[in-house]
């Protein structure tokens, strides 16, 4: 077990503790601050999912939220279905008499979860194929997720009587697991996010840091070089795009219990690009950094629109340019780089060499 | 017929559009490779220039032309002073860094003029349509395609046919060797994206009269335009001319075929395709790099 694994096991722990019992005495166990903790727990995945496709494996995936909204709105359909006897009140506004095929499957919750999971994995799955084959890659990715993405949420608004359009998926029901119904308010539900998000980070840190984790970072610094060794990186990549999507997918599903509705702005471009944002702050190499960069960047998107209700947005950018320019590691290159100095400064003794500090591994050979 | 024949003057009024706006990213990601997301804002911030020369100062979009220009391809090289420049060892990063520097310039917008949806009047000259059968063309539509072909063409003597192009043609191709030459590629990498922030400038000025002028205008079309981009070739200024051509006379087709949302959902997907068989683009330059 490297020391890297046992420090990122500390800080998974660290992190489980803190949600589970630190969050909830700090907000005084009030269910409205917990839903909104709980919101950006569900954001933490997505963020954290990210890293893994484009901080370990350096494929920078512009289209993370449609995966996203992919289990949103598998949620969302099967809480509408719940909700509604019959037909769901959008489609008979929009002339749609008969409940269309696939969502006739959402009536049943285990499909559901199961869809939430499956279906951005295997969109995600198609997509890595469509592109690792031919070895596409680089700003490549980028465009064609973000082109992807358009094209998605376009299709999503458009069909309005399948979809509910530009509305989204509004008046849900609560979801009932064996009859316990899921208020978002209650302590319950915290948990629940709260558990969902440490296993989600438990797999995170278990793949980067497993042999698939080794090779993935292998892809990151030099495809080729990985190629040479007998690695099939397309699968590899094709592969670490499905885990991303079925975690952006879970996410999505938490999302939408948390806010009780499902929305085609989840799959814009904009906040598409604000999962790259957080995943930046935190710190892209690591899943737990990705996912610590998601909670804070939301706290304080929380925090300074009250306080400064016009300007906050413009705060945010300034934050985000300064963050690529000067700490292109996150905070959690902070960290690592300030663990780093304090050990050479006290292993620096005369006659001994000091070590050079690691490079980062951002400023490698990409992929071009 | 009537209709095919509207809707492919539609579709070349868009293609002017798109390339005007293409231009400028094309040179900008040609030359250092950088993906600049800040693209749509300074559309957006040229659209503005226009609208507060015409509203405060009472200078029509004709006149203000060259006053957007310059305007706009000053915040450019003030950008790239301050923050692109630190970056192009990055160019992965330049994508975030460039979408920062988006939010930035449209919520200074947004506080400084407001949010709501502005109106620019066209030049009075060019107001009117001209008919041919049943061919209906909107005279400013007209002035926009042959002032894009203008700019094409200026953008296109300046790369080939002046000392600054020679540099930039000799930084693409090789950049260190450029600079033993005494070729000083910061420089040029400078005025560079000034000059394409300037085209974004001037694009935004000229779409005032048919777009509303609202702070968040620029973001969808930095996506179009860089399709067009990706599309067209690295760095292939006819690249990016056939690319907006098929793009937007594409879109317009579709549009009559199915619909507009639709239309515009195929043509991504076209696009989608397009980068993965080919994907240095159409018109591939060739350059080492």
């Amino acid at each position: 077990m490297s020391s890297k694994f046992q420090f990122e096991l500390v800080a998974l722990v660290i992190f489980a503790v803190v949600i589970a019992f630190g969050v909830p005495a700090v907000m005084n166990y009030d269910g409205f601050e917990l839903n909104t903790f709980a919101r950006y727990l569900a954001l933490a995945i997505v963020s954290m999912a990210l890293a893994l496709s484009w901080g370990v494996t350096g494929l920078l995936n512009l289209g993370q939220a449609a995966t996203f909204g992919m289990g949103s709105y598998a949620m969302a359909m099967h809480l509408k279905l719940r909700a509604s006897s019959g037909l769901p009140d959008f489609m008979s506004w929009n002339n749609v008499s008969e409940l269309p095929l696939f969502w006739v499957p959402f009536n049943s919750l285990a499909f559901t979860l199961l869809a939430g999971l499956l279906i951005p994995a295997f969109i995600g799955g198609l997509i890595g194929i469509f592109m690792f084959r031919a070895r596409i890659a680089g700003v490549f990715v980028a465009i064609i997720t973000l082109a992807f993405l358009v094209a998605f949420q376009l299709l999503v608004i458009n069909q309005q009587g399948l979809t509910g359009g530009q509305n989204g998926l509004t008046g849900l029901a609560q979801m009932t697991l064996f009859g316990w119904a899921f208020d978002p308010y209650s302590m319950g539900f915290y948990y629940l996010v709260a558990g969902c998000v440490t296993v989600a980070l438990a797999i995170g840190v278990y793949l980067t840091h497993s042999k698939f984790g080794l090779v993935l970072r292998a892809i990151r610094e030099d495809a080729d070089r990985t190629r040479f060794f007998g690695y099939n990186v397309a699968n590899y990549k094709t592969l670490v795009f499905c885990i991303s999507a079925a975690l952006a997918g879970w996410a999505g599903m938490l999302y939408t219990l948390v806010l009780e509705f499902a929305s085609p702005t989840y799959m814009g471009v904009s906040f598409s690009l604000a999962i790259v944002i957080w995943c930046a702050v935190g710190g892209r190499e690591s899943v737990i950094a990705a996912a610590f960069g998601a909670i804070v960047v939301n706290m304080l998107e929380g925090r300074l629109s009250d306080i400064f209700v016009e300007g906050w947005h413009l705060i945010l950018g300034v934050i985000f340019v300064l963050v690529v320019m000067f700490m292109p590691r996150g905070i959690f290159g902070l960290l690592v780089e300030g663990a780093q100095k304090l050990r050479t400064v006290g292993r620096a003794r005369p006659g001994h060499a000091v070590e050079p500090l690691s490079t980062t591994p951002l400023e490698t050979n990409q992929e071009r | 017929m009537d209709v095919i024949a509207n809707q492919l003057f539609a579709g070349l009024s868009m293609a002017s559009i798109l390339l005007m706006i293409a231009l400028g990213l094309a040179i900008i990601y040609g030359a250092m490779g950088v993906i600049n997301l800040a693209h749509g804002e300074f559309v957006m911030l040229g659209a503005y220039v226009t609208w507060a020369l015409q509203t405060h100062v009472g200078i029509g979009i004709l006149p203000a032309l060259p006053i957007v220009f310059i305007a706009v391809a000053l915040v450019g090289l003030i950008v790239e002073k301050a923050v692109v420049q630190k970056l192009y060892h990055r160019p992965l990063d330049t994508i975030l860094a460039t979408w920062g520097i988006g939010i930035i310039l449209q919520q200074l917008v947004r506080l400084g003029i407001g949010a709501e949806s502005r109106f620019v009047k066209g030049p009075e000259i060019l107001s009117g349509n001209t008919e041919i059968g049943p061919l209906i063309m909107s005279n400013y539509r007209i002035f926009v395609i042959f002032f894009s072909i203008a700019v094409l063409f200026v953008t296109w003597r300046l790369m080939t046919r002046t000392e600054f192009g020679m540099k930039l043609r000799a930084v693409i191709q090789n950049r260190d060797i450029s600079e033993c030459y005494g070729i000083e590629s910061k420089r040029i990498f400078s005025i560079t994206f000034a000059y394409g922030a300037g085209l974004a400038g001037i694009a935004g000025a000229l779409i005032t009269p048919l777009f509303s002028t609202i702070p968040t205008m620029g973001t969808g079309l930095v996506v179009d335009a860089f399709l067009v981009v990706i599309v067209g070739g690295l760095g292939s200024l006819v690249g990016s001319a056939v690319a907006a051509a098929l793009i937007g006379e594409a879109t317009a087709l579709f549009s009559i075929v199915i619909n507009d949302t639709l239309g515009r959902i195929a043509v991504l997907a076209g696009i989608i395709l397009l980068i993965r068989f080919r994907p240095r683009g159409l018109f591939p330059t060739e350059t080492r790099r």
